[in-house]
């Protein structure tokens, strides 16, 4: 299992030219900073980044921090859900000094549109007292701002548009990762990964790395396949992805929901990567037990056609997976199709021979298949692996065909069939 | 053909054919030849333990009824086999409709494993034993009676079938290996005794395999034992004792798939594992170990996926292995 970083963080820009794109974005935004870092008086304290997922916006506040060598203060939506956190960023905002000595700040709320108006109505005031208050720039992104429920902050921001990345831009950075991560690529499956993203860079970077887990070859054949999956839901690789990176509960059932495979086969893929992802025995035990009962819900559900409870079974896949780590640090990890499935397609015929056979020792013993299998089938394999010429004659007896034979003794079936032919020569 | 040397199975071959034959049980023997002299039987309800002579008596009460040519009067059905009582149902109307002529104004149907039906599938069956029974008698064989609905119970003649004792399995098998020529240690047999716990079926399938090898010594009834037991369930326990989950898993897989053994059937091969005296374990690991898999099964039985599920006991072994060697 490699365990590296996920590319979307490698490869994250380190310096405001290095992010993809957005030209009028950064005309707007860099002069801003400039003058928050020169002391200038600001007419806007705040501004708000808007555009569709994956375009920048977040890169590019944190470029603009690595390069000016200013503090950056970053909360997510699900962070500031809350007015005393809110107040928490509030008195640091407040302050000059930080506990590097003097150094200018950014204070980056993400996702803004996040916030629920009527849940977490104390929140959205908050911000708009602290946006009153600071001596530090605050920068807030959203998808969305159009929002009613952003009305009263979009008076208060300097509005900066960043648009849907152009597929040349998506597909230059693409090519730049493959050079670096040495992979060869075919610019036809680079140019597929970005139609697939539509102007989202980080969905496209995501799903490079996903190909490339399987394949140092970007091939067109090798990249259909995975993309192919994705209709503006997730892949069971980005869905696990997003379900072990998970710090929320409703984050983690949002990612078991979203994912284009069924629940159940959502529970294997979650029951074959566990083990790859927490590697600390307490966190595995501890997701592996939430994972069985929300299997045991499952079941009450299909037996007393009670959907209501499916909600519990979200509950323990989602969350009581994702909070069961507590040790482990999230990694890359190279996630596998649920081997359960492979090995029941690739077993079926021997599966289908040993039902066979334990079908006739049924009909010769009076008993039932289960009890067959579980009583006589071992020791029939016994005589088989030892004695040839003794299990000729059985095979005789219950007139076993040459692949139940084989079967019972994949080491020796050719001694037994010719044993048989000799046997079947003197009768 | 018969000229050929044709191997049966010893369980069939020297399944007793008639209730004289049967020298286990005498009172249900005493009882069952009741029915022969009236010609005449009520529903029967057969219980015990496996291998102890409850399809034999059923099989020969129908062979001295009705003389060798039993098997147009019977039908055997297994409810295990079977697929719900909806075909259960049909088979029997089938079975029922087409009357053959003779002294016996009856046929009989056999329900091996009545005991993993459904309550509610008895309830079925309850109604379609009243509807046949100008025509048919039912005899019932479980395991356990108590899984089978009291209003089954009221309607059929109770057989209490008893664990065979020592010296009734040793005799047989003594007298199985002088028919065909095998030569044995008597030590050998009393071991096949104890290892089958009483259950003929299984005594007689480890002293033919034993016999496969040659003499049936001590040594090669251990190790049949052992081959019938595969070597994967304890380096499944030890892997996972010892934090290498993805070994064990491979391990549990490969039983499941090369072995065809069932998400239960695990269980049950830990649990005589876990107890064996091969496996150093503390002791009290042995109790919290059995606790969890006695919560396994019971899922398994509600219909949960024995992948997850045994997973998740992996994963718990690997947790106290851990936590026993900090």
């Amino acid at each position: 299992m490699s365990t590296r970083l996920p590319w979307i963080i490698k490869y994250r820009p380190k310096k405001v030219a290095e992010v993809v794109d957005q030209d009028n974005a950064k005309k707007q935004f860099i002069p801003w900073i400039k003058a928050w870092i020169e002391g200038k008086k600001q007419e806007k304290k705040a501004a708000l980044l808007y555009g569709p997922a994956g375009c920048g916006k977040t890169s590019l506040v944190e470029a603009t921090a690595k390069e000016f060598g200013l503090e950056l203060i970053e909360m997510n939506a699900s962070d500031f859900r809350t007015r005393e956190a809110i107040e928490r960023i509030a008195k640091v905002a407040a302050t000059k000094y930080s506990l590097f000595g003097f150094r200018s700040k950014i204070i980056l709320l993400d996702e803004i549109d996040g916030l629920n108006a009527i849940a977490d109505r104390g929140a959205l005031s908050a911000v708009l007292d602290l946006i009153e208050a600071t001596t530090h720039p605050i920068v807030l992104t959203a998808n969305d701002p159009w929002d009613p429920k952003l009305r009263s902050l979009r008076d208060k921001c300097l509005l900066i548009a960043f648009r849907r990345l152009p597929k040349r831009a998506v597909i230059l950075m693409l090519k730049r990762i493959c050079e670096s991560e040495k992979l060869i690529c075919e610019y036809n499956a680079l140019s597929l990964i970005a139609d697939y993203a539509e102007g989202d860079l980080r969905s496209a970077i995501n799903d490079l790395q996903n190909v490339a887990s399987i394949s140092k070859h970007i091939t067109l054949e090798v990249t259909k396949p995975i993309l192919a999956r994705r209709d503006r839901q997730y892949t069971p690789f980005e869905a696990l992805r997003s379900l072990f990176f998970s710090k929320y509960a409703w984050q983690a059932k949002k990612a078991v929901t979203s994912a284009d495979i069924d629940y159940e086969t959502m529970m294997l893929w979650i029951a074959e990567n566990l083990p790859y992802q927490y590697t600390d025995p307490e966190d595995l035990w501890r997701a592996y037990e939430a994972l069985a009962r929300a299997d045991v819900y499952l079941g009450r559900v299909k037996r007393t056609q009670n959907w209501d409870l499916l909600a519990y079974v979200f509950d323990l896949m989602g969350a009581g997976v994702a909070l069961a780590r507590r040790k482990t640090k999230f990694k890359w990890v190279k996630y596998s199709f649920p081997q359960k499935i492979l090995l029941l397609a690739k077993t079926r015929g021997q599966r289908e021979i040993r039902d066979a056979i334990a079908k006739v020792l049924a009909g010769a013993l009076h008993i039932s298949s289960i009890i067959a299998k579980r009583e006589v089938l071992p020791f029939l394999r016994i005589i088989f692996n030892e004695n040839p010429e003794y299990a000729a004659r059985i095979a005789l007896g219950l007139n076993l065909t040459e692949s139940m034979i084989k079967f019972l003794t994949p080491k020796r079936y050719r001694e037994v069939l010719r044993e048989l032919a000799k046997l079947k020569k003197t009768a | 053909m018969a000229s050929v040397e044709v191997e049966l199975l010893w369980a069939e071959k020297y399944r007793p054919k008639t209730l004289d034959e049967i020298v286990n049980q005498e009172e249900i023997v005493r009882r069952l030849k009741q029915f022969v002299k009236s010609r005449n039987m009520p529903h029967c309800l057969f219980a015990g333990p496996p291998g102890t002579g409850k399809t034999t008596a059923a099989l020969a009460l129908a062979h001295d009824l009705y003389g060798s040519g039993y098997a147009r009067y019977v039908l055997e059905l297994n409810a295990s086999d079977a697929r719900g009582i909806d075909v259960i149902r049909t088979t029997v109307k089938e079975f029922a409709r087409s009357v053959v002529p003779g002294p016996i104004p009856f046929k009989i149907i056999i329900l091996d494993e009545a005991d993993n039906m459904t309550a509610d599938a008895q309830q079925a069956l309850r109604r379609t034993m009243e509807l046949f029974t100008s025509t048919c008698r039912f005899i019932l064989i479980a395991n356990y009676p108590s899984k089978i609905i009291e209003p089954i119970q009221s309607r059929t003649a109770f057989f209490r079938f008893t664990p065979l004792k020592k010296e009734d399995v040793v005799a047989r098998l003594k007298w199985i290996a002088d028919q065909e020529n095998v030569k044995y240690d008597m030590e050998a047999l009393e071991t096949i005794f104890e290892l089958s716990e009483g259950d003929m079926r299984r005594a007689i399938n480890i002293l033919q395999a034993a016999s496969a090898l040659g003499r049936v010594t001590v040594e090669a009834v251990y190790k049949v034992i052992g081959a019938a037991h595969p070597t994967e369930v304890r380096e499944m326990i030890k892997a996972a004792l010892a934090g290498r989950f993805t070994e064990a898993r491979e391990k549990l897989r490969a039983l499941m798939i090369n072995y065809g053994l069932s998400g239960v059937d695990v269980v049950k091969a830990l649990h005589r594992e876990i107890f064996s005296a091969e496996l150093k374990i503390p002791e009290e690991l042995k109790v919290i170990i059995a606790d969890y898999l006695g919560e396994v099964q019971y899922r398994l039985a509600e219909g949960a996926d024995d992948e997850i599920q045994l997973s998740a006991l992996i994963a718990r072994l690997a947790m106290l292995g851990k936590r026993l060697r900090v």
